[in-house]
């Protein structure tokens, strides 16, 4: 057999298997899509005449209230005309159609169809959910910087629930001691945050110590400091702070009204009249990206984190910069815990993270490793939760179990990529010898 | 003698690190009795003496609520009186008791582990056998009662491997790391307990706490030995077997053999012909099944009725123990012992001493530390560093 | 400049990997550094770029004694590694990864001035010849591409001392003659060049002064003109190497394996594969040259059942494989030496005894109904090692302590023990030492002559003219060309690795 020249590939192909799959599955999503769509129409035929109102607080709470009413029907209508539109759509142009940002409208139509057709005609106040997301999301998107931080530059970091906890449990007794001692209440929460700092750096410290000097397992590191953190703040709880109640109580933390920007309508109240942390996350979740994506830190970071050999054969010290990132991570989610005892909840509870220091980590997997997606999936857990309050409080007829539970849910769904593939920092987790 | 060193070898590290454990755990608790700390200024040397005591008491209350007090035992067995001896051997029995359902969920971590995958969920696979089992028991009322016992049985480990197969489905087609969807459906499995528990069909008439009806007036697990106020059942004696068809299975079974090898290295599991995806999914599905016998046994077992704490905090204590027994299905079972001691001996500790029994999770915590380091632990007691497996990199 | 290495000595448990090892390059000289794999080279590069500490012995730079406790004073000394393996962000553009480590910031944050770094690699390529797309994605690179990026890295850094760690490894015939290009021009320009390689003709054509390492040692140090390809053979392995394998004519019988116009994707946007076909024939070894990267390791994966083709035809004896299993495919007959040993073949934490039953566990005389039977595997493993000659404590070792030859002649002993129809060896003999290497090829010759088709795919040039008796060349995802007997040259195989006719 002597060299044969390959044969010209005909010019119009016969489609691959794998292509063939494809276009079937964007064309049974298209018919899906299109299908709930006519179901939609079917829902807004019998509820023309059920009202969906939704308030929003013009300045203040009890204030006047702008609202925008419209019928349940009309919801769906919307609803089923944009499933139409997009199903065709998808089943016409197959797998190159953007179904995943097509989600994007879908998703908060039909979610306002439903929660519309849940209240029945009760009015829904939108800026106490919108109030309840942004509160939510606080604690879980500066968890997931720290997560963020920490996986970037190569290291798990499960431990954030536990940081939470600690941290949470460190601020509301210091603050509580220090306002009693000086009788100053800002001096008060200073030390509170400033504990719930420390705290959380002592923990990332003890998990980055084991995991590069010991190279013990990341994630079973993690999974340790979070029970020993329960096991420490519920021992805690009961045996000090239940005899000695004056030192759970800390002082509340004020609002911060921005001059000018929180007068305006409906959006002032709502963004600009926050607690601290409000901004401060918010700022922090902007200097994180430049910081990372833009600077020589974050480039470094980035290296420790993907191929930490390509670091460290030209000279980078890969390990001080783990080091550092745990640490940074450690007082980010120290901030966090303080908020959940200080702002939030107003004291230390046992337990009081129900498990947002992992919804922090979907969030991470969710916006794709960037502050940025974080912080808009926080908001989207953060909506779940707050919708929930919501529908409970009105007294709709779902059981608060099934409510409860759904952060969960979303969170299941997200992580399992339902909504996309992302790729995280390749090193993660391994360790790096320095030689 | 070198035979028996070489069999002790793996026990070093575990039982050095519980030692480190309890010495770290008793400076915590002396620096927390905060009512003995009160004398310090005034008298100094009294007060640490006083603090040493009374860390001696709680111990020393520790072993007698895990075991029992020699005394009592020696004197049982001469009488024939069976409150006396019930009296005796409660203690040990009621350690047996919660050490039953952390071998069964021991079980279901280390197989996990020895696959590769974090089971973080058993607690939820737990609970959720365990309501399969009531539902079962109430639903299935009027069979007799061995049948319906065994049936109940079968539904609730089948219940269990169905929330442990979730997310091993999940891991294998999508990916989804199973540390955080284990986790959350732990939350989802309380919540459907919870919303369970409230409704009529479940609930205890009359009662707005979230228990449900009794089952130990249908059918409960047969008790081993007839004595007053002796709870030990059979479940226990069916974990030992489990134990024994789990080291069974691990490595004498070509199913085992597979899991094993994913666990190691997946990729070459896959060249060599196996499917990395079923290993994930049987892998989870047998976790969750025995933790949900585990549960089954408990809720039909022991409470004889379903709580909506009925797994308090046996998941994580199930992590310590397959990480301290290092997936060792025969230092399972002796870690759950040595568990379910620490849990009934730190009642009566609680009783007498009032330190809360969230101590002994502290210290629990921090056994698992010392045994997932061995580097420290060895690094800190100045032992002969094994070793080092590295490559020679030419 | 003038480096010396005098008298280095490194030591690592149970090894000596370099023994009192003196070397020297000029300012402007290519110094090549010979030897096989595992004489210690690597370990001494190591050294010189401050990766490791040597035990002994001192580096001099114009005279004056250096310690590098880290890479970072070796680069700011002026020495440049450019490594085999290379140490590149695969997320990373060109221009981070080149300034990855001497980033020049601007503002009080520290900024990466990408401008200033983009304009600088910009420069040098022009400079030096080396075509590259400062704004790529690392990973959408080719492997060739990918060298010049490391080698980019290095000048980015104003280093004086160039040292290339098996380069040509990943290059065509072509590309390699464009490398030594570079070198000349580096050399010329003042730059001196450390050569490491074990391929005798490369050092013979590029190196001013060769270096010949063999067991940790110096083995001797000689200038091209004055010696012969034997000569510098006989020296890196201490005797006499026979560089042909010893084999008779094949006998080629019925067709075993049947690729026919197989497309195959790779796993992003492309096609690996491209319209291929080709025909293994039972008593013949059919070896598949190519660069990496032109659609091999993709191939390989789809004909053992790893990987779905997309359209075409596959089949073994007559009978279709394209949604087979990998199990089933073994379970016909097929044998399958995987590429990377460390990572697809063998499993490192468990003994030899078990890896041994790797892939048949699953089949009498290891197994029945679910069940393990434990002689049958203890005397089946430890045949395996005696016809084998494993060099192992005992079947309970752990297969990760062997050495990469042993480990590998576990992998084929596995293989081998069973009636075969088709064996696929992937680079069976990378990484290994030339006792190893003779071994293995003598091993698939006996597999060849028992009657079963072979397949080799090497990147390894030596090899496939050595051991195979038509040899097949993919070059962009189809077989350029097959060439036999007297066709099969160097020349000509190379030629078609580059892509040429």
């Amino acid at each position: 057999m002597s060299a044969a020249a390959p044969t010209m590939a005909p010019v119009v192909q016969e489609l691959g298997e794998a292509e063939r799959k494809s276009l079937r599955s964007a064309r049974i999503r298209g018919a899906v899509i299109a299908a709930a769509g006519l179901a939609c129409f079917a829902a807004a035929s019998g509820s023309f005449d059920v009202t969906a109102t939704f308030s929003f607080w013009l300045v203040k709470q009890g204030g006047d209230a702008f609202t925008i009413a419209t019928s349940v029907g009309m919801l769906w209508l919307l609803a089923g005309i944009a499933s139409g539109v997009i199903g065709i759509a998808q089943m016409i142009k197959g797998p190159a159609f953007p179904w995943r940002k097509s989600l994007v409208i879908l998703v908060p139509l039909y979610i306002a169809a439903i929660v519309a057709a849940l209240l029945d005609g009760k009015t829904a106040n939108m800026t106490n959910v919108f109030a309840g997301t942004l509160e939510y999301a606080i604690p879980v998107s500066l968890g997931a910087f720290a997560g963020i931080l920490s996986e970037r530059s190569g290291m798990l970091n499960i431990a954030i629930e536990g940081k939470f906890l600690l941290s949470a449990c460190a601020a509301a007794i210091s603050a509580s001691l220090v306002t009693t001692i000086t009788g100053s209440g800002l001096a008060g929460v200073c030390a509170g945050v400033l504990t719930a700092m420390l705290a959380g750096i002592g923990v990332g410290f003890l998990l980055a110590w084991l995991g590069i000097r010991h190279k013990v397992d990341q994630i079973i590191a993690g999974v340790v400091v979070n029970i020993g953190a329960i096991g420490i703040t519920n021992f805690v709880f009961l045996r000090i702070l239940g005899k000695n109640t004056w030192l759970n109580t800390p002082p509340t933390i004020d609002r911060i009204k921005i001059p000018l920007l929180s007068e305006i309508p409906v959006v002032g109240p709502l963004l600009f009249s926050g607690t601290p942390y409000l901004y401060f996350t918010i700022a922090t979740m902007l200097f994180l990206t430049y910081m990372l994506f833009r600077t020589r830190w974050g480039l470094r970071l980035r290296a420790s984190g993907e191929k930490p050999s390509a670091a460290g054969t030209v000279g980078i010290d890969v390990i001080k910069i783990r080091y550092r990132s745990m640490l940074l991570a450690g007082a980010l989610a120290g901030i966090a815990g303080s908020y959940l005892s200080l702002a939030s909840a107003g004291s230390f509870q046992m337990g009081m993270s129900a498990g947002k220091g992992f919804i922090a980590l979907a969030a991470v997997i969710f916006g794709a490793w960037n502050p940025i997606g974080a912080f808009g999936a926080a908001l989207v857990f953060g909506f779940s939760d707050a919708i929930q309050s919501l529908l409970s409080i009105l007294g709709v007829d779902v059981p608060p179990q099934l409510l409860n539970s759904v952060p969960y849910l979303v969170t299941i769904i997200v992580v399992a990529g339902v909504v996309g593939r992302v790729r995280g920092p390749a090193a993660a987790g391994q360790p790096y010898d320095q030689g | 003698m070198k035979r028996v060193r070489r069999a002790l070898r793996p026990a070093v590290v575990p039982l050095l690190a519980i030692f480190s454990a309890f010495l770290v755990g008793s400076v915590f608790m002396f620096i927390t009795d905060l009512e003995n700390l009160k004398h310090f200024p005034t008298d100094p040397v009294g007060t640490i003496i006083a603090g040493i005591v009374h860390v001696g008491d709680a111990y020393y209350a520790l072993i007698i609520g895990a075991f029992g007090d020699p005394g009592k035992i020696i004197a049982a067995i001469g009488s024939n009186d069976p409150k006396v001896i019930a009296s005796a051997i409660r203690p040990l029995t009621e350690t047996l008791v919660a050490a039953s359902p952390l071998i069964f969920t021991g079980l279901a971590v280390a197989i996990a582990f020895r696959s590769g995958v974090f089971n973080i969920g058993v607690e939820g696979q737990f609970i959720m056998g365990a309501m399969g089992a009531t539902v079962a028991v109430l639903v299935l009322r009027d069979l007799p009662p061995p049948i319906l016992l065994v049936l109940a049985i079968a539904i609730g480990t089948l219940t269990g491997a169905a929330w442990g197969f979730i997310p091993g489905f999940l891991k294998a087609r999508t990916g989804a790391h199973e540390v955080i969807t284990t986790i959350m459906l732990n939350y989802v499995a309380a919540q459907l307990v919870l919303f369970g528990l409230r409704s009529d069909f479940l609930r205890q008439p009359g009662n707005n706490a979230p228990i449900s009806k009794l089952l130990s007036t249908i059918v409960r697990v047969p008790l081993i030995f007839d004595l007053p106020a002796i709870r030990l059942h059979w479940g226990f004696v069916v974990a030992l077997l489990m134990a024994a068809i789990v080291s069974w299975f691990i490595f004498k079974t070509t199913k085992g053999y597979e899991l094993r090898a994913a666990g190691f290295n997946l990729h070459a599991a896959r060249y060599a012909g196996m499917s990395a995806g079923g290993s994930i999914m049987l892998a989870m599905t047998l976790s969750g099944g025995l933790a949900g016998l585990g549960g089954s046994f408990e809720v039909l077992g022991t409470a004889g009725q379903m709580t909506n704490d009925l797994s308090a905090g046996f998941g994580f204590n199930a992590i310590a123990l397959a990480l301290l027994a290092g997936n060792r299905p025969l230092g399972i079972v002796l870690a759950a012992l040595l568990f379910g001691a620490l849990r009934t001996g730190g009642a009566l500790m609680q009783v007498k001493t009032g330190i809360p029994l969230d101590l002994l999770v502290f210290i629990q915590a921090l056994v698992i530390m010392f045994v997932a380091a061995p580097l420290l632990v060895r690094s800190i007691f100045r032992m002969n560093p094994r070793p080092l497996d590295e490559g020679s990199p030419i | 400049m003038r480096l010396e290495l005098k008298e280095i000595t490194k030591r690592f448990p149970g090894v000596l990997a370099n023994d009192r090892i003196t070397i020297s390059v000029d300012k402007g000289e290519v110094l090549g550094l010979l030897g096989e794999n595992g004489a210690g080279k690597t370990t001494l590069m190591n050294i010189l770029s401050g990766l490791y500490r040597p035990d002994s012995g001192e580096i001099l730079i114009e005279g004056e004694p250096r310690t590098f406790d880290d890479p970072r004073q070796a680069i700011e000394a002026g020495i440049g590694m450019v490594h085999q393996h290379f140490q590149l962000v695969p997320v990373f553009d060109v221009v981070e990864s080149v300034a990855l480590g001497s980033e020049s910031v601007t503002g009080p944050l520290g900024t990466f001035d990408r401008k200033v770094a983009r304009s600088r690699v910009v420069e040098l390529s022009k400079q030096y010849g080396l075509n590259v797309n400062p704004d790529a994605t690392i990973e959408d690179l080719p492997v060739g591409v990918r060298q010049r990026v490391e080698i980019l890295k290095a000048l980015y850094r104003k280093s004086d001392v160039l040292v290339l760690d098996e380069p040509s490894a990943v290059l065509t015939p072509a590309e390699t003659e464009e490398l030594f290009a570079i070198i000349r021009g580096l050399a010329e320009g003042g730059t001196s060049v450390i050569f490491i390689t074990h391929k005798l003709g490369e050092v013979l054509e590029v190196a001013d002064r060769i270096t010949v390492l063999r067991r940790g040692a110096v083995a001797g140090t000689v200038l091209p003109a004055e010696t012969t390809r034997e000569h510098l053979a006989q020296l890196m392995v201490g005797r006499d190497v026979d560089l042909i394998v010893d084999k008779g004519p094949a006998t080629p019988g019925d067709v075993v394996l049947s690729l026919t116009d197989v497309f195959i994707k790779d796993d992003r946007l492309g096609m690996a594969v491209k319209g291929l076909s080709l025909d293994v024939r039972a008593g013949e070894i059919v070896a598949i040259a190519g660069v990496q990267g032109n659609g091999q390791t993709e191939l390989v994966e789809a004909i053992v059942g790893l990987r779905t083709i997309d359209s075409g035809q596959m089949s073994i004896s007559g009978e279709p494989i394209h949604h087979a299993s990998p199990r089933h495919i073994a379970d016909l007959g097929v044998a399958h030496i995987p590429e990377d040993r460390m990572r697809d073949g063998l499993i490192a934490g468990m003994t030899v005894k078990e890896n041994y039953i790797l892939d048949s566990y699953h089949r009498e005389p290891y197994s029945g109904g679910g069940r393990l039977h434990a002689d049958a595997i203890a005397s089946g493993a430890a045949t395996g090692v005696k016809d084998f000659d494993i060099r192992t404590p005992s079947i309970e070792t752990m297969a990760g302590s062997l050495s990469g030859g042993n480990q590998q002649k576990v992998v084929v002993a596995r293989e081998f023990y069973r009636p075969l129809k088709l064996v696929i060896a992937s680079q069976p003999t990378r990484g290994l030492d030339v006792g190893s290497i003779e071994y293995i090829h003598r091993r698939i010759v006996e597999q060849r002559d028992a009657g079963a088709a072979v397949l080799i795919v090497s990147t390894e040039l030596d090899e496939v003219l050595a051991v195979g008796d038509r040899v097949a060349v993919m070059f962009g995802g189809t077989i350029a060309g097959i060439l036999e007997g007297p066709e099969a040259t160097k020349d000509a195989v190379g030629m078609l690795m580059g892509g040429g006719e």
